[in-house]
């Protein structure tokens, strides 16, 4: 008996001795990729951040209208953040490859998963970068054309202008990376149907007033603005 | 582009059987039924009292006029036959209406006018602007004389008009041509104006006309091209002209205006960059003297507007302008509409500043020109609000100061230019 559980305390003695022997090499091993993934992920934030500046993506960011958007979501400038986006993608990648390497049953296919959404995360992305240029570009070409062609409250006409472009910008971005597909796409139909409804209904019943002087500004032959009213040459 | 393709097959025929001329009068047309005859009148005028020995020709370059303004100037001098009656031209004045192909816009009709010249060798090139009756025969001439016996290159009009007319040549173009390039224009943006052969040979040598410059400021690109490529200038006094309702919205005009006033001074920077002061440009010609009204205009509805514009336009503005320069517009802007008193000094740095943040395309071009109109605007009704009920010369001596304070400023410019 004693004897029996003798063999069996040294069986499992060496079991360990030998999963050990297994296993540290692995730990190493993993230990080892995701200090180098560190090393090679730092390297190529700095590499990604010193290309941007010399490619002046901040000026561009500025011009664009992106980096005051980052600064209000208190987000890095544009350089820090392009190349911060590159370190985590670069060393998340080595992070799951490194446990990967351990063998876990239960994180197998963690790594193939990762790697087909890095594709659609950096298409969400480009789809956000896309959508903030454009949603500045029209906010500002709406801001300058109803200021100058006298359309009342022009800041409130282009802030929507921006904000509906950034809503379905930041629903584009999420369908793609498929986060609540579902909620996102009958969240926006839900928001985008009943604002253009209000709209329609403020418009067509509570601002006839703001309709017909609207209406009356783009007749300049019927109205002409106190601008045009002078030669100016 | 070739001769053969600005110049249609019929217009060389045409052109062949003319063969060279002294004088050629082009006149760009575009829907001028009501305009001109007496534009095409006093040019036959002209040649038959002031030029009665010159070979001359009149070209009407037409952009598809709709309304038959092609056949009345073909058909002007059998309608008009009066007006030669005390004096003849010697020579045959031959009138040829062609359209013009391409972009529709003055540049295409310019391009045409100006290679007909080259090819017929006119000594004298005047270009007249349709949508102005006032023209005079002797405003013909004046224009005509300078090239023709006193070897200018170039000669821009002087109108006699209120000096509170043309705010935006007044308070922005001339100015601001006058200290960056040096030399006192009184109409930079001029739609007549007459040149010689050599003027019209380099300036068909050059690439504007294809590109936006080309199509809607070509008037301002002839003046800055003679002045920046130091031909010989002069300026000729013609008789007042009646403000004509322009067919163009104030938003349109004021960007075409300004954005070919930018992009002149981008073309032409290594020439104005070294230049420091302003000459006086000869007056060949005074224009003829004539008691002149007042504009009538509420000025206070533009102050009125330009506190909102201000307001509205500060998330803009503050890309364009300095921080101390928008702090001075929002201090502006809180003042009383009705005693709102725009300064010289302000407003040079305002022009300047979009200047700058035009070149350096901090954002869309047009989108700064654009931010710059409300603020003209304001500017024009301050000006007009102080100024408004002054004698002429009171306006004259307050647009001169603020010529001097564009000059004073200008070594500011050259140095954030640079």
């Amino acid at each position: 008996m004693a004897q029996m559980i003798a063999n069996a305390i040294q069986q499992a003695g060496t079991n360990f001795v030998e999963s050990l022997a297994l296993f540290l090499p692995r730990m190493v091993t993993t230990l080892a990729i995701i200090i180098v993934g560190w090393l090679i992920a730092m390297l190529l934030r700095t590499i990604v951040r010193a290309i941007a500046g010399w490619l002046r993506i901040n000026v561009a960011a500025e011009r664009f209208g992106v980096a005051p958007l980052l600064k209000t979501a208190d987000l890095p400038p544009a350089d820090a953040l392009l190349g911060a986006i590159v370190f985590w993608l670069v060393w998340l990648g080595f992070l799951l490859s490194g446990i990967d390497v351990l063998g876990f049953t239960s994180l197998q296919g963690l790594l193939a998963s990762f790697w087909a959404f890095v594709p659609r995360l950096l298409l969400a992305v480009v789809i956000l970068i896309i959508g903030f240029v454009v949603a500045n570009f029209a906010w500002r070409a709406t801001l300058l054309a109803a200021v100058n062609g006298r359309v009342p409250s022009p800041r409130l006409l282009s802030g929507a202008v921006r904000w509906l472009i950034l809503i379905l910008t930041g629903a584009m971005a999420l369908e793609q990376i498929a986060v609540a597909r579902t909620v996102v796409l009958t969240a926006f139909a839900i928001a985008f149907g009943a604002l253009s409804l209000a709209v329609a209904i403020a418009f067509g019943i509570g601002g006839g007033g703001i309709a017909k002087r609207i209406l009356e500004h783009q007749f300049p032959e019927q109205q002409r603005s106190s601008a045009d009213e002078i030669s100016h040459l | 582009m070739a001769q053969d393709s600005v110049l249609s097959d019929e217009l060389l025929h045409h052109l062949m059987a003319v063969g060279h001329v002294d004088v050629l009068v082009g006149v760009p047309t575009l829907n001028n039924a009501g305009t001109i005859r007496p534009v095409v009148k006093a040019v036959h005028q002209a040649f038959a009292r002031y030029f009665p020995r010159d070979r001359s020709v009149i070209i009407n370059s037409d952009g598809g006029s709709e309304d038959g303004t092609p056949s009345l100037v073909r058909n002007a001098s059998i309608d008009d036959t009066d007006t030669v009656t005390l004096s003849h031209s010697l020579r045959t004045v031959h009138r040829i209406s062609t359209p013009y192909h391409g972009v529709p816009g003055k540049g295409n009709a310019l391009r045409q006018i100006m290679t007909a010249a080259e090819l017929t060798q006119a000594r004298a090139v005047v270009v007249l602007n349709a949508d102005v009756t006032g023209i005079t025969p002797e405003g013909v001439a004046a224009l005509v004389r300078p090239i023709r016996d006193q070897q200018f290159d170039y000669v821009a009009p002087v109108y006699q008009r209120h000096p509170l007319e043309g705010p935006l040549v007044t308070q922005l173009v001339r100015p601001l041509m006058r200290a960056v390039y040096g030399w006192q224009v009184r109409e930079p943006v001029a739609p007549e104006f007459g040149c010689s052969n050599r003027f019209v040979s380099h300036c068909l040598e050059q690439d504007v006309w294809d590109s936006e410059l080309g199509r809607v400021g070509i008037d301002l690109w002839v003046t800055a091209e003679a002045l920046a490529k130091g031909f010989k200038c002069c300026q000729a006094g013609l008789s007042p002209h009646p403000a004509t309702p322009t067919r163009t919205p104030f938003g349109e005009l004021f960007g075409q205006i300004v954005e070919s006033a930018f992009v002149c001074l981008e073309r032409h920077a290594p020439y104005w960059l070294s230049r420091n002061g302003s000459e006086a440009m000869p007056l060949a010609s005074p224009p003829p003297s004539a008691t002149l009204d007042p504009p009538m205009v509420d000025a206070t509805r533009l102050t009125e507007a330009f506190a909102k514009d201000v307001e509205n336009l500060r998330s803009v503005l503050e890309y364009i302008l300095s921080g101390e320069t928008l702090a001075s517009l929002e201090m502006l802007a809180e003042k009383q509409p009705a005693r709102m008193r725009f300064p010289d000094a302000l407003w040079v740095s305002t022009v300047y500043e979009c200047l700058l943040a035009h070149r350096s395309g901090v954002m869309r071009r047009d989108h700064v020109v654009q931010a710059l109109a409300p603020l003209y605007l304001g500017r024009t009704g301050s000006f007009l609000q102080q100024y408004g009920t002054s004698p002429e010369p009171v306006v004259d001596e307050a647009l001169e100061n603020l010529c001097r304070e564009f000059e004073r400023s200008k070594p500011d410019l050259i140095q954030r230019w640079k």
